[in-house]
C-alpha cells in the first residue's frame, strides 16, 4: 500500500499519457502520489485507432512515436527514483481503454492530463477521452490540466488525447 | 501492444535509442554470477548523468581529499625533532620557529592552490598550471612526480598505519605484508563504489581524527600555559641525550634539512586543486573554501600538536610516538588518549584515499590529452575512474610486497616528487599572473614567487637529503616516466594523423573492385553459408582448399563443380601439412591484385558449449590472425551455429 502523502493512498495508479503538454504533469503528480511506498505506477498510452483499419493493424511511424511518449515518462520518473510499468494499447476509443485496462489491472487511482482551452466565446472544452473516464471509471480519478495555446487548439481534442 | 524493444531500450530522441542495463546484462550463467559478485562488491551501474549526484559536498571533499595532509600532522612534528635533535637544547628551540614556518609556506602553498582551482577549474593542479604557463615537458614532470607520489603515499601510509596495529599487537608482525595489501585491497574496493559512498566510508574517521586531536591540542596548551602544568618544563640540556656521534653542529644546513622533513606536513595538500570537478556546482568555490579549511587545520593541529611537544620538553626516539607522548602530557591515559591513537592510527589508512582520488584523476586528464593510454580516462560502472584506481591499488602492493611493507624503508621515496610538483605549479602560476597582470597581480606574483623558491628549497634539499636512502630511484624513475608519456603521445598523434578526414572531402560509391576468397576444409553446410555470403559481395568468389592429399582435393573439385557451379575451387598442396602459412602465402604471391580488395570469407562453426571447444582446432580464428593487417585486405568470419543445423 502507498504511504500517506496527503492524497491517500494507493496501491495502484495508472497515467494516462496523450502525448502532449499535460504528460510530465501527470507523471510528476503521479510520482507524488506514488512517493517512496510500493505504489504500482503504470504509464497507458492508446493509440487510436480509426475504422479505415483494422484494429489490429499497424498504423505507419504510430509504434515509435507512441513508444517515445512511454520511454519520456518512464525517463521521467527514474529522474525522482519512481519505477514505472508501460502499457500500449491500440483502441477505437481511447477513453473507454483507459478505463478497461485500469480495472483490468485493479488500479485504485488514474490520473489524466487535460490540455484544456477556451472556445471561442469563452466556452471551456475538455474533449471527449477525460469525461469518458470521469463518467465510467469505478476507481478514484485525478485530473491535472493546463492550457493550450490558441494555435494549437484546433477544435479537435483528438489530436491533444491520442495523436497517434 | 507489446513493446520488445522497451525492455532494452528507450527512445531518447530523434533518432536516437539509450540503451538500458538490460542491453549490456551477460546472457551466460558464467556472467551473470561474476556480474551479482560484482555488484554485491562495487554496487548497480550508475549513469553518467548521475555523476553530478556523486559529486562531494565540502563535507566529504574534506574528509576524503584531505586525509592525506591532515593525516600529516600526526608526524610532521617528529620528523623535524628528528633532527634538531642532532644538535642537541640550542638547536630545539627552533622547533617551534620551524613549524610556523612550514606553516606559513603551506599558506603559501594553500593560497596557490586557491588561485589554480580558480584559474584550472577542470582540475589536473600542478600538470594543468604547467601545460598552461611552461614548456610541456615542465607540466609532464610535475605529473610524473606526482604520480609516483600519490604510490608512495598509499604504501607508505598504510605500511605506517600497519606498524600501528602490530605495535599494539604484535602476533600480527609476520602478516604486516598480508595486512597492508588487504587495507589496500578495501580502501580500493571503496573507491571502485564511486566517490560519494567512499565520502560515507571514509568521513566520520578523518572528522574523529581531527575533533581529538583538536581537543588533545586544546587541552596540552591549556594545561601548559593557563594552568601552569609544572610537568611544561619545555628542553633542557639534561634531558637531551647526545647522538652515538656526538652533537652535529647547528648550521643552516641542518635548519634547512629540520624544515624539509617538517614539510612532509605539506603532502597532499595538490589534492583538492587536482580534484576541482568532483566537487559540487559551484565547484571552484567549494574547492576553495575546502582547501582553506583543510590548510587551517593542519595548521593549527601540526603547530598545536609542536607547542604542547615543546612545552613539555618531548622527544623523539622512544618507544611512543611524539604525537603519543604529546596525547599523554595533554590528556593523561584517559579514553581521549586512546580515541586520538585509534583514529590516528585509522587517518593513516585513510590518508591513502587522498591518493585513490588524486591518482586516477591526474591519470584520467593526463589520458584525455593523449600523454596515457586513454583507458585510464574511462569511467566505471560507478564513474570512478577505475583503471586508474586499479593500477595505483597494483603498484602499491608491489611496494609493499618489494619492501617488506617497512615504513623506513619506503619513507626516502616519499615526497620528493610532491615538492617538486609544488615548485612547478607555483612557477606556472608566477608566469600566470605575469600573462594576465589582472588586478592585484603584483601580490599574486610575489606570493607564488616566493612558494616557488621555498619548495624549490625543499625539493632540493629533499632530494638530496633522502638520496642515497632510496630518493634516487625518484630521480630515475621522473625521467622514464617522462620518456613513457612522450611516446605514449607521439603514437596517439601518429595515429589521429593516420585516421584523420578532411572536412572538405566528400565520399561517394567504392570504386575498386573487390574479390573474395573463402578458405574452405571440403564441402560443409558452414562453407555453403560462407560462400553464399561472398556472393553477396563480389561476383568474383573462388573457393580454397589447402591440403597434402592431392586425390582428396581432385574429388572435392568434382564435387565442386557439381554442388557449387560457378565457384573455382583451387586447390593449394601442402606436403608439410601446414595450412595458414601455404594460405597466406598463395594471396601473396600467386594472385597479387594492388587494385583489388580482397575478402577472406571464412567460415566459422560456433560450438554451444565452452568445452566443445576442444573439439575443434580453431582454424578461423588462426587465419583471422595471420591475415589481419594485411593490406587491402579484409577478414570476414562468417559464423555457422549448431543449433542453425536444420534436423533430418
Amino acid at each position: 500500500m502507498g504511504e500517506s502523502n496527503g492524497y491517500g493512498q494507493f496501491a495502484r495508479v495508472v497515467l494516462a499519457l496523450n502525448g502532449g503538454p499535460t504528460d510530465q504533469l501527470v507523471v510528476g503528480a503521479a510520482t507524488k502520489f506514488a512517493g517512496r511506498a510500493k505504489t504500482d505506477v503504470v504509464a497507458v498510452h492508446v493509440i487510436e485507432v480509426d475504422w479505415t483499419h483494422d484494429l489490429g493493424d499497424v498504423v505507419p511511424g504510430s509504434q515509435q512515436r507512441a513508444s517515445e511518449v512511454l520511454d519520456r515518462a518512464e525517463a521521467q520518473a527514474e529522474r525522482v527514483g519512481v519505477s514505472l510499468k508501460t502499457t500500449l494499447l491500440q483502441a477505437r476509443d481511447v477513453g473507454a481503454a483507459i478505463v478497461d485496462e485500469a480495472a483490468a489491472i485493479g488500479a485504485d487511482l488514474i490520473v489524466a492530463g487535460l490540455p484544456y482551452r477556451t472556445k471561442f466565446g469563452g466556452e471551456f472544452a475538455m474533449g471527449r477521452v477525460v469525461p469518458y473516464v470521469l463518467q465510467n471509471a469505478p476507481m478514484a480519478v485525478v485530473v491535472v490540466r493546463t492550457a493550450i495555446p490558441a494555435e494549437t487548439a484546433d477544435g479537435s481534442e483528438r489530436r491533444a488525447v491520442a495523436r497517434d | 501492444m507489446p513493446r520488445p524493444q522497451a525492455e532494452y531500450f528507450r527512445y531518447a530522441g530523434p533518432g536516437i535509442v539509450r540503451a538500458k542495463p538490460k542491453a549490456s546484462a551477460p546472457t551466460t550463467g558464467v556472467g551473470r554470477a561474476y556480474e551479482r559478485l560484482r555488484r554485491t562488491l562495487i554496487g548497480t551501474p550508475l549513469a553518467t548523468e548521475q555523476e553530478v549526484e556523486e559529486r562531494l559536498s565540502k563535507k566529504k571533499a574534506l574528509a576524503i581529499m584531505s586525509s592525506d595532509a591532515i593525516s600529516s600532522s600526526a608526524y610532521a612534528s617528529e620528523e623535524i625533532l628528528n633532527i634538531l635533535v642532532l644538535a642537541g637544547v640550542a638547536a630545539l628551540s627552533l622547533t617551534l620557529p620551524i613549524a610556523i614556518a612550514i606553516s606559513a609556506l603551506l599558506a603559501v602553498v594553500a593560497i596557490s592552490y586557491r588561485q589554480i582551482g580558480y584559474a584550472y577549474p577542470s582540475g589536473g593542479g600542478a600538470y594543468a598550471v604547467g601545460s598552461a604557463n611552461l614548456p610541456k615537458i615542465f607540466a609532464l614532470i610535475a605529473a610524473a612526480a606526482l604520480l609516483i607520489d600519490y604510490v608512495m603515499t598509499v604504501a607508505v601510509s598504510t605500511s605506517s598505519a600497519v606498524e600501528q596495529m602490530y605495535s599494539a599487537f604484535p602476533p600480527l608482525y609476520p602478516l604486516r605484508v598480508e595486512v597492508s595489501v588487504a587495507a589496500v585491497a578495501l580502501i580500493l574496493l571503496g573507491n571502485m563504489r564511486g566517490l560519494r559512498e567512499s565520502g560515507n566510508i571514509f568521513a566520520l574517521p578523518t572528522y574523529i581524527y581531527i575533533g581529538s586531536a583538536l581537543f588533545v591540542v586544546g587541552s596540552g596548551l591549556l594545561k601548559a600555559f593557563a594552568f601552569h602544568d609544572v610537568a611544561a618544563t619545555g628542553y633542557h640540556a639534561a634531558n637531551v641525550p647526545t647522538p652515538p656521534g656526538g652533537f652535529e653542529t647547528l648550521t643552516i644546513l641542518l635548519v634547512l634539512r629540520a624544515f624539509a622533513g617538517g614539510s612532509v606536513a605539506l603532502t597532499g595538500t595538490e589534492a583538492i586543486a587536482n580534484g576541482v570537478p568532483a566537487f559540487q556546482k559551484p565547484e571552484p568555490q567549494n574547492a576553495a573554501r575546502t582547501l582553506v579549511a583543510m590548510a587551517a587545520l593542519l595548521a593549527i593541529i601540526f603547530v598545536g600538536v609542536t607547542a604542547v611537544a615543546v612545552s613539555y620538553g618531548i622527544l623523539p626516539g622512544g618507544k611512543e610516538s611524539v604525537p603519543a607522548l604529546v596525547a599523554h602530557a595533554a590528556v593523561g591515559t584517559g579514553p581521549m588518549f586512546y580515541v586520538f591513537q585509534a583514529s590516528a592510527a585509522l587517518i593513516l589508512i585513510l590518508a591513502s584515499n587522498t591518493s585513490f582520488n588524486a591518482f586516477p584523476r591526474l591519470a584520467a586528464i593526463l589520458a584525455q590529452d593523449h600523454y596515457f593510454p586513454h583507458a585510464f580516462a574511462f569511467r566505471g560502472d560507478r564513474l570512478a575512474f577505475s583503471t586508474g584506481i586499479l593500477v595505483l591499488a597494483l603498484m602499491a602492493c608491489v611496494l609493499l610486497v618489494a619492501f617488506d611493507a617497512d615504513t623506513a624503508a619506503l619513507i626516502p621515496l616519499y615526497s620528493v616528487g610532491v615538492f617538486v610538483s609544488f615548485t612547478i605549479s607555483q612557477t606556472g602560476m608566477v608566469r600566470h599572473w605575469w600573462n594576465t597582470r589582472g588586478r592585484g597581480w603584483t601580490t599574486r606574483l610575489g606570493t607564488n614567487a616566493v612558494g616557488a623558491i621555498l619548495t624549490g628549497i625543499v625539493a632540493l634539499v629533499v632530494a638530496s637529503v633522502k638520496f642515497t636512502a632510496g630518493a634516487w630511484m625518484v630521480v630515475v624513475l621522473v625521467p622514464i616516466i617522462v620518456a613513457t608519456m612522450l611516446f605514449i603521445h607521439r603514437e596517439y598523434a601518429r595515429e589521429a594523423e593516420e585516421l584523420e578526414v578532411r572536412e572538405d572531402l566528400v565520399f561517394g560509391q567504392p570504386h575498386r573492385p573487390q574479390r573474395v576468397v573463402v578458405p574452405v576444409p571440403g564441402i560443409t553446410r558452414a562453407v555453403i553459408r560462407a560462400i553464399a555470403f561472398g556472393r553477396t559481395l563480389s561476383q568474383d568468389v573462388r573457393a580454397i582448399y589447402v591440403t597434402d592429399d592431392i586425390e582428396e582435393g581432385e574429388r572435392l573439385r568434382e564435387r565442386f563443380a557439381r554442388q557449387l557451379p560457378g565457384i573455382p575451387l583451387v586447390i593449394v598442396e601442402s606436403p608439410y601439412r601446414q595450412l595458414i602459412g601455404p594460405l597466406v602465402t598463395y594471396l601473396d604471391v600467386m594472385e597479387p591484385d594492388p587494385d583489388a580488395i580482397t575478402i577472406v570469407v571464412v567460415p566459422e562453426y560456433i560450438v554451444r558449449h565452452w568445452w566443445e571447444r576442444v573439439l575443434h582446432n580453431r582454424t578461423a580464428e588462426r587465419l583471422r590472425r595471420a591475415l589481419i593487417g594485411r593490406s587491402n585486405t579484409v577478414v570476414a568470419l562468417v559464423p555457422y551455429r549448431k543449433e542453425h543445423a536444420p534436423t533430418r
